[in-house]
């Protein structure tokens, strides 16, 4: 069907597609906001991120005050001893788990973000360089790659941050530098491909320079729609973060993040299961919405790659 | 002939892959900060005798010397010997520091071995829960783009890839163990105690595999030969399953090799959740106690697996389309 | 005789949210048995369309409007599927993609046998097998029965259409539909391929109708040609009163356009004798050879040589129009990389006014891009997609230095009137445009320089005739107003022939013709030429019948070359020393060259050069 459809619509003098002059990132932004999981991702993530924003310092409730009496309370509507002031309960020493969420929300989101962009730069860096100038480089820069790809992420992440102490800039970089090489697999076909088309021949032909036909033609073009799939990233990488977080091996206490808190709501898994249950679950509506926008993207990026 | 000059070509690129893993950890490990003598020896060891016994195991030696030392050794299949268990078996912190007669210290190599039955249990069935149940949600997704199942598929595998696994292995032990005490789930004593940590893989696993297998069954359908093919006379039925689902298991494959990574870290985290005596656990165990030797031989071990799988991925891959080159 | 194929008001609608627009408008016609009808028009006209309506291939967003399609008194577009796959054995298609037609994942063979088994089901697989590789044969598929468990990609294009043409008549079906089944091969073995099915025809009792957006080409297949235009059935005639008297204003136009060869006397830009010298080529070429590596299949670390380009020796002048032609896989896309230095060469070298353009770098190989341009293939894949009109034209000055912003828009604009492009684009993105406004934008962006060369790829070749013509016509306008020299890189002949004073014929890496363009066409030196002037889509009468002209087969691989003269494999004159001699180019008359044994006076390489 795909072959008579494009004739069907190429061959005949071709109506000006008000929509395709717009840039390719707009295009898949306002293709990829048409669908419900791109709605419904983005509300929950609105709302997340406001409350993220202010409820720790507008509810005036310190996520690491200590207060005995209230200890162990649990969230809305369970047993009897759940109060407003805290509505998905208290720790084990009576901190409350909503705060204590919302500043884990903080620290998992910039770190997420921030592992991405450096994944992002030394991907595509490395990416566009193998697929533009090929042979040896590419080799070179492919065989890094595949070492990097063969050991996993996670023993290499803990084996750095668990040998050294982790800090928050140390967990950024070992996140970003973990993840690079599918960006650097990616950007280096894109690229090969476009490499090979007509206006970058002419554009060398003009007299134009490598840097010059890279930084100009290729990058601008490429990049973009990367950008959109890196989306799903971020929750990646907030995922990774919160694992070594629950190692560890992440931010460290008292620094509330959803790994350190559900690492110690496990020891009261038995009789309060909301500690470790509750900010997992509020991690995971997070992180719906986040790929339920990154999945539209990436969707909405296929369909107009494959369309024009 | 083709084969053999494949896998010969293959292995060679592996061995030069395994070689840049063991120089990155080893690298990796030493420039870091925090040192395993310290822990060996104890925190009450004086510093002189910490410097001695470093000197002894060649700690203080430039770092390519003692890569050189390493390499030597594993090139004879020799991954040297824990910093800190002893051959018996149990895990001990080290924390008498007159006790290093080295010869009473367990082999990497044995250590891995004892592990990687395990896991590789582990893995096998979660593969096995993670695609049956992505084949079946994909291919239906798949072949109806926009339909019930590809819905269906979009939202499932949303949801999926946002659960943390350490927390779904947390609420499904919680759940599936302690209050309805359906399975077991901490430790190990028979192959049940496999299931509860191979389905909390399986869902970590399944997002990217329903994708890939929708992503390529509705590429596939959308090829000519599939048209055409109901013009030449072929039914729908054997279209769709001799030709679309064998084409696009080839992307499926290529996955299988690339994931194969991402499943060891999953492996590490649920492990360490289940306390499930297998290399994810050995791992762990190994970095919070900077068992040097034992996080080198483990990550040269994987990397070696992940070669392996790679080339058996694509020789299955290019067996199915020939136009893959060897 | 009643017809086996009649369409009766058929309509076929796009039903596309807001592209509704109609494909087909009430389309009647018969098909006897045996006969092989035409189907002729422009491309988007909605032959494909009718094609498939008549296999009963028609899916959203495409919709029947109204009509039958009656396949002996059955109404196909009303038959329930199961019906209708019964019906394949009988009604077979073969269409204009066939690299794409069968899975690629398995040998073709077994795939022609799925087939059978499946419209024949009473067929044991052993028969079906014998049956598949007796028909390879049939179609002079070599060596059969090894070709038989080959995959897709293992075939060239013309070998797997005479596969799906094997696939097609392996059940003997009453009708057979080819959509466009030439388009994607070169002209020699799309000649090959007509002369097939003509005779399968007669062998098989089986009526074509045989679609075709070239009239030349379906005139030489079918003896009744019927025209559509946007959607509509304009003229019925047999081909030769549909040639001779076509009634139709559209049909007269389309006869008008198909470019004669022979009868019409071209005007070419000459070039004065005294500009002859050797030592005044613009470009000269020496004994210039391009091999690459490539990794042999299946091998450790072995690389097996490329030869796409074989010791070719000419000189371009001033004022040129010189061609290079040759049919795909020939080297001529290698060669024009090597003269736009996009690429050094192997062997030889490349001079532009008598310096080797391998050595320039920095200043002077900037000079050498000012001074030779290159106009590319593909309107819709050579400009960047997101830049604006203008400032791709500016992008070209900017990298030569120029910055003050007032004179390059002024240089800018003073190109596009040049080229004949509205200045109101200058801000707009090429989207919307058509295949020859881009390539007039391809050309603004090589003129906007000031070469002294352009190096002209394919250029025309994506262009209908209309267009081309246009195109012919600026780049003579803008010959004589600057003085330029073409190099054209072309498989079209028929634009050769209207366009270049000079022609250079390529096969298989080497130039096994140089010729003016009145002695090429009236009197070719190499079997090849002949070969390609036969097999050129024309309605005049021949001066070379491709019958007496080309053998059976393919171009061998550059890869593993032939000894002795590598069209041997092809040539009906062949001899015992084309076997083990490679022949040189040899001079005919003054300045004509040819490599062939049965041109005497064989001369030496240097001498060749001097010509």
């Amino acid at each position: 069907m795909g072959a008579l459809e494009t004739t069907l619509i190429v061959a005949p003098p071709p109506p000006v597609d008000v929509a395709a002059s717009r840039s390719i990132g707009r295009r898949i932004l306002s293709h990829a906001a048409r669908s419900t999981e791109f709605r419904i991702g983005f509300a929950l993530f609105t709302i997340l991120a406001l409350a993220a924003a202010f409820y720790p310092e507008l509810s005036g409730i310190d996520p690491l005050k200590m207060n005995v009496r209230a200890r162990l309370l649990p969230p809305l509507f369970v047993g009897e001893t759940w109060s407003w002031a805290h509505p998905l309960g208290t720790d084990q020493i009576g901190r409350d788990m909503l705060v204590r969420s919302l500043v884990g929300l903080r620290y998992s989101f910039l770190i997420g973000v921030a592992s991405v962009a450096v994944t992002l730069l030394i991907g595509c860096a490395l990416g566009t360089i193998s697929g533009y100038f090929g042979g040896r480089t590419d080799t070179v820069v492919m065989r890094i790659t595949d070492a990097q790809l063969s050991i996993p992420m996670i023993i290499l992440a803990i084996a750095v941050l668990g040998v050294s102490r982790p800090t928050i800039p140390a967990i950024i970089l070992v996140l970003g530098l973990s993840n690079w090489p599918v960006y650097a697999r990616v950007m280096r076909s894109v690229v090969m491909a476009e490499r090979g088309r007509e206006y970058v021949r002419a554009a060398q032909v003009s007299g134009a320079t490598h840097p010059r036909i890279i930084l100009t033609l290729l990058v601008p073009l490429l990049v973009p729609p990367l950008l959109f799939t890196s989306v799903l990233d971020v929750a990646r990488m907030m995922i990774f973060e919160s694992t070594l977080g629950f190692l560890g091996l992440g931010v460290q206490p008292p620094t509330p993040t959803f790994g350190n808190i559900i690492a110690d709501g496990r020891k009261y898994l038995l009789n309060a299961w909301w500690i470790a249950t509750m900010p997992g679950v509020f991690l995971c509506l997070t992180l719906t919405s986040i790929n339920l926008i990154g999945a539209a993207f990436e969707r909405a990026r296929n369909a107009i790659h494959g369309g024009a | 002939m083709f084969v053999l000059s494949f896998l010969a070509r293959r292995l060679a690129q592996g061995a030069v892959i395994i070689f840049l893993v063991s120089l990155l950890i080893f690298t990796l490990l030493r420039v870091v900060p925090g040192d395993p003598v310290r822990l060996m020896a104890g925190g009450m060891a004086p510093e002189a005798l910490i410097e001695q016994i470093a000197t002894q195991m060649g700690l203080r030696d430039p770092i390519p010397v003692q890569f050189g030392r390493y390499m030597a050794r594993v090139v004879q299949g020799d991954l040297g010997q824990s910093f800190v268990r002893p051959a018996n078996g149990a895990a001990t912190g080290g924390a008498n520091f007159n006790d290093t007669t080295r010869g009473e210290r367990a082999k990497v190599m044995d250590l891995i071995l004892d592990a990687l039955p395990m896991t590789l249990q582990l893995a096998a069935l979660a593969l096995v829960f993670a695609l049956v149940f992505s084949s079946l949600l994909g291919i239906a997704a798949g072949l109806r783009p926009g339909g019930i199942a590809d819905k269906l598929a979009f939202t499932v595998s949303s949801v999926f890839v946002s659960l943390p696994n350490f927390w779904l292995g947390i609420v499904l032990a919680l759940l599936l163990s302690v209050k309805l005490g359906w399975l077991p789930a901490i430790g190990y004593g028979g192959f049940s105690y496999t299931v509860l940590p191979a389905l909390v893989l399986a869902v970590e696993l399944s997002p990217v595999l329903i994708r890939t297998l929708s992503g390529a069954v509705a590429a596939q359908m959308g090829e000519s030969y599939v048209t055409v093919g109901q013009v030449r006379g072929l039914s729908p039925t054997r279209i769709v399953a001799a030709h679309a689902l064998r084409n696009a298991s080839v992307p499926l494959l290529n996955l299988l090799g690339v994931q194969f990574s991402s499943l060891l870290g999953g492996v590490i985290i649920v492990e360490y959740i289940f306390d499930y005596p297998g290399l994810g656990l050995l791992t762990i165990n190994a970095v919070l106690q900077r068992d040097f030797p034992l996080i080198q031989g483990i990550a040269i071990v994987t990397s070696a697996i992940f070669v392996l799988i790679n080339i058996l991925v694509d020789l299955a891959a290019t067996s199915i389309d020939p136009r893959l080159e060897y | 005789m009643s017809p086996v194929l009649s369409v009766r008001g058929l309509r076929i609608d796009l039903t596309l949210p807001g592209r509704e627009r109609r494909i087909l408008d009430d389309i009647s016609f018969d098909v006897a048995p045996r006969e092989i009808v035409g189907v002729v028009g422009a491309s988007g006209a909605g032959k494909t369309v009718l094609s498939r309506a008549v296999v009963n291939w028609i899916a959203p967003p495409l919709t029947i409007g109204a009509g039958e399609v009656r396949f002996r008194d059955r109404n196909l577009l009303t038959l329930p599927p199961r019906e209708m796959r019964r019906l394949r054995r009988d009604i077979a298609y073969v269409g204009a993609n066939p690299m794409g037609a069968l899975d690629p994942t398995l040998p073709v063979g077994r795939q022609i046998v799925e087939k059978i088994r499946a419209v024949m089901p009473e067929v044991t697989a052993a028969e079906a097998q014998d049956r598949v590789i007796a028909l390879l044969d049939a179609v002079r598929i070599p060596s059969a029965r090894a070709r038989f468990h080959d995959y897709p990609s293992q075939f060239s294009g013309g070998m797997m259409q005479r596969a799906l043409i094997v696939d097609a008549m392996i059940s003997n079906p009453a009708l057979l539909v080819a959509d466009n089944v030439t388009q994607p091969l070169d002209v020699t073995v799309a000649a090959q391929v007509i002369r097939l099915m003509r005779e399968l025809t007669e062998g098989f009792d089986t009526a074509i109708l045989f679609v075709s957006s070239s009239l030349p080409v379906a005139s030489e297949a079918a003896s009744r040609i019927l025209v559509i235009d946007e959607g509509r059935l304009v003229e019925e005639q047999p081909t030769e009163a549909l040639i001779s008297a076509p009634r139709h204003p559209y049909t007269r136009e389309l006869v008008a356009q198909i470019p004669a060869i022979w009868s019409v006397r071209p005007t070419v830009p000459a070039v004065p004798r005294e500009a002859r010298r050797p030592d005044t080529a613009i470009v000269s070429l020496r004994d210039v050879s391009q091999t690459y590596r490539v990794r042999t299949r299946g091998s450790f670390a072995g690389t097996s040589e490329l030869r796409a380009v074989r010791h070719v020796t000419f000189d371009i002048h001033k004022g040129d129009s010189f061609a290079v032609v040759g049919e795909s896989g020939c080297g001529k896309s290698t060669l024009m990389r090597l003269l736009s230095r996009l690429e050094r060469p192997t062997g030889g070298t490349v001079l532009c006014d008598g310096r080797d353009i391998a050595r320039f770098s920095g200043a002077e190989l900037l000079a050498f891009r000012r001074k030779l341009q290159l106009v590319l293939q593909d309107p819709f894949d050579s400009l960047p997609p997101r830049t604006g009109i203008g400032a791709m034209l500016e992008a070209p000055l900017r990298t030569h230095g120029w910055r003050d912003a007032g004179r390059i828009r002024d240089k800018v604009r003073d190109v596009m009137n040049d080229v004949g492009l509205p200045v109101s684009l200058y801000d707009q993105l090429p989207l919307g445009l058509s295949a020859g406004q881009r390539q007039r934008i391809n050309v603004a962006r090589a003129m906007v320089l000031d070469p002294e060369i352009l190096l002209m790829d394919e250029t025309l070749s994506a262009l209908d005739q209309t267009e081309q013509f246009k195109l012919l016509a600026l780049f003579d306008k803008l010959q004589r107003a600057h003085g330029l020299t073409y190099i054209y890189i072309s498989h079209d002949l028929a634009m050769v022939r209207k366009a270049c004073n000079r022609i250079a014929v390529m096969y298989l890496g080497e130039v096994v013709e140089l010729a003016d363009n009145e002695r090429l066409f009236f009197d070719p030196g190499h079997p090849y030429t002949r070969t390609l002037l036969s097999a050129m889509p024309t309605l005049e009468k021949r001066r070379y019948r491709p019958e007496d002209c080309l053998l059976e087969g393919e171009p061998p691989s550059p890869i593993d070359l032939p000894t002795g003269c590598s069209f041997r494999s092809r040539c009906p004159q062949a001899f015992e020393d084309c076997v083990t001699l490679s022949p040189h180019l040899a001079v005919r008359g003054t300045r004509d060259l040819a490599a062939c044994h049965l041109v005497t006076e064989p001369v030496t390489d240097s001498v060749a050069g001097a010509a």
